[in-house]
């Protein structure tokens, strides 16, 4: 049997091993995209506010996010934190739900800290000039934000947060080594059960492409969209 | 010029870090006088005006706008309003169309109604030529175009003193000629107006009085026709023998 005809009858008999795994995998990476946004701006708004002890605090958890492994992240939740008397409760009606919770923590702990980088610079890239003109006319700082830096840092943030987006999707295939059955996990079983590992490789990688492909092409629309009037 | 004093600087002094850029300054500036800042690069000017309505922070010494120390526990915003300010590099709300740059300070802080913002932007607009430029948004103006919108972005907001810092210094050659017509203006309306500016000429012809600021001091304070004609401090006549 050739290479491609493999692939076929994998797909045929299989699919729902796969398919399975995206709808775990997509799950998985929304959900921690959507908690590390929200963590990831009130992280950028301790990193770039007055109060001293809040700014180390968020620095500090930054620069030892993005400075160690996920691996060591999501081990160190889901192995560590029990033995430490730290659990997730189990859902009855929810499979696993202990095991996907730690997989969500882990990413978006880890998604959490690039978040926040990437707002904080798409903040900082707004000319300075336009905070002072807006203060010199009589803005509060909240208001001067609201109206003039937000609006314009967003369109420096979207693009970036997509990338961002981009990558959780990728990365999140590591949650498979605690067992949770995302994509990478189902295709292990697939592998187990038919020795034919490079073709369930190739359906894998393809499916992550195709996800990744259609998340970044979305994002594009959306800047364009934004874009639109301006410039 | 008799007249009631709008400004009155006492004992300024401005540090960044180790450098002192301002050194014990003191000034009174009236009520329609055109008061121009001339000087080397580095010599304390834009901080100077910068301090005067506190978008930098006085290290030491008083700001007394029309009466009020802005350096004392006040709302400082409700004194900007007053304080029209025009920058080097425009400084024009990116993410707004002209309109709304011009329209947002007066409806959001001074609660003005949009038809009447509206009108009175179109007003200005139109004594400046700029009517067609309404819709457009900064990225589309000239640099000539922005600066003339982003002085009656600070018109809008009635102010009884407007500070020009270096309003011509980033504009092309040929656009600089608008701006200042717009400035002389100003001046003939008897709008009260400090100026930084490189223009030795424009500060001659439109100012009342000039102060040369050399290493964070006033080095010579004097009418504009003594300043050029007569001037005193050996600081200023070596500048304007480099510049005239």
């Amino acid at each position: 049997m050739g290479f491609f005809e493999q692939i076929i009858v994998i797909i045929d008999r299989y699919s729902i091993y796969f398919l399975d795994g995206v709808k775990n995998t997509l799950i998985i990476a929304a959900l921690s995209v959507v908690l590390g946004a929200v963590f990831g701006t009130l992280m950028a708004i301790m990193r770039m506010c007055r109060i001293r002890p809040l700014r180390w605090i968020a620095t500090a958890y930054i620069e030892f996010v993005r400075g160690t492994p996920l691996m060591v992240q999501l081990m160190f939740i889901f192995y560590g934190l029990p033995m430490v008397g730290i659990t997730f409760p189990d859902v009855s009606w929810i499979p696993n739900f202990s095991r996907f919770m730690a997989g969500v923590v882990a990413m978006s702990i880890n998604s959490c800290a690039y978040v926040a980088e990437v707002i904080r610079s798409g903040i900082q890239a707004v000319d300075e000039g336009q905070m002072e003109a807006a203060r010199s006319i009589g803005f509060k700082y909240g208001e001067s934000m609201r109206l003039v830096i937000l609006p314009q840092a967003i369109r420096n943030i979207l693009p970036a947060l997509g990338n961002e987006f981009v990558t959780v999707i990728k990365e999140s295939s590591i949650v498979s080594v605690i067992g949770i059955s995302d994509l990478m996990y189902g295709t292990n079983g697939v592998i187990a059960l038919t020795y034919r590992s490079l073709p369930c490789l190739a359906i894998a990688a393809c499916i992550y492409f195709i996800l990744t492909f259609i998340s970044s092409r979305l994002i594009a629309l959306l800047e364009k969209r934004m874009r639109h009037g301006r410039n | 010029m008799a007249g009631t004093n709008i400004i009155e600087v006492r004992n300024l002094c401005k540090n960044f870090g180790n450098l002192q850029v301002l050194n014990d300054i003191s000034a009174d500036f009236k009520e329609k006088q055109v008061v121009s800042i001339i000087g080397p690069s580095g010599g304390g000017k834009s901080t100077f005006l910068r301090c005067l309505n506190l978008l930098e922070t006085p290290t030491s010494g008083k700001i007394i706008f029309d009466g009020v120390d802005l350096c004392s526990k006040i709302d400082i915003n409700e004194q900007r309003q007053k304080i029209g300010m025009v920058f080097q590099h425009f400084n024009l709300f990116n993410n707004m169309n002209v309109m709304k740059n011009l329209t947002v300070a007066p409806m959001r802080i001074k609660g003005m109604d949009k038809e009447e913002a509206e009108e009175k932007a179109i007003g200005f607009l139109k004594r400046m030529g700029l009517e067609d430029k309404v819709d457009s948004y900064p990225s589309q103006l000239s640099g000539g175009q922005k600066q003339r919108i982003a002085i009656v972005r600070s018109l809008m907001m009635e102010p009884s003193v407007m500070l020009f810092d270096e309003p011509t210094s980033a504009l092309d050659p040929e656009m600089i000629g608008e701006v200042l017509d717009v400035i002389k203006q100003l001046a003939k309306e008897g709008m009260t107006m400090l100026i930084v500016t490189h223009e030795m000429r424009f500060a001659r012809e439109v100012s009342n009085r000039i102060l040369f600021l050399d290493g964070g001091k006033i080095d010579e304070d004097r009418p504009a026709a003594e300043f050029f004609d007569d001037p005193h401090s050996p600081r200023l006549i070596s500048f304007l023998q480099k510049v005239l």
